[in-house]
């Protein structure tokens, strides 16, 4: 098996207008929130709250491509989301393998999303195949 | 821990997993007889079956099971070693 228990892989992210703008053209979700910035305001943001989706996209790209074999497929993955992320925020991304399940060549990783001052704004677990 | 507790233990993963209350196991059911129990819902179910149990199956015994009654004489016999 590639992968021990407590292996940790590290990632950062930007959340750039640009994906931003690209995930409402693939979404189509277009809620004030994440597009109307007087309105994020009058909710108690500090601005435009980005879509709590887009992280599943980045954990789409780090079981696709940062793992270090490719013959992989998600099983399942779940998300807590616990703060909101905003335009710009730099996110740290912190998987580490809290179960390995050989009999059925499974994977399971806890991760952690985190801001710049060290909140988690998102967690939860993944769990994958190695097909 | 008796082979009925299992049962029905096994059982409440099977709903959980399958998203499906009206699963009743026996000892004789197969994966013929239960919808949507597929490879890859097998996979969570194996998964699931060894985390609540704390146990670990080889991929020997796996695909050694005929129905649940041998899966279950597995977590037995895992359960008592």
């Amino acid at each position: 098996m590639i992968f021990n228990i407590s292996d940790t892989f590290k990632e950062s992210f930007i959340v750039c207008k640009n994906t931003h703008k690209n995930f409402i053209k693939l979404s189509q979700d277009r809620n004030p929130l994440h597009t109307n910035q007087d309105f994020a305001k009058s909710k108690g943001f500090k601005g435009l709250v980005m879509h709590g989706n887009i992280l599943n996209a980045y954990i789409s790209y780090f079981i696709g491509e940062c793992l270090p074999i490719k013959n992989v497929i998600i099983h399942s993955q779940d998300i807590q989301f616990k703060n909101p992320v905003f335009f710009d925020n730099i996110l740290d991304f912190t998987a580490t393998v809290s179960g390995i399940f050989e009999s059925v060549n499974s994977i399971e990783f806890k991760y952690y999303f985190r801001n710049s001052q060290s909140k988690v704004v998102a967690k939860g677990k993944i769990q994958i195949g190695i097909i | 821990m008796s082979e009925k507790e299992i049962l029905n233990q096994v059982q409440e993963i099977f709903h959980d997993q399958l998203d499906d209350e009206s699963i009743i196991l026996t000892t004789d059911t197969t994966a013929n007889d239960v919808d949507d129990w597929d490879s890859l819902t097998h996979i969570m179910l194996v998964v699931a079956t060894e985390k609540h149990f704390k146990i670990k199956f080889t991929s020997q015994e796996i695909l050694s099971w005929k129905n649940v009654g041998e899966m279950i004489n597995c977590i037995l016999e895992k359960k008592h070693s």
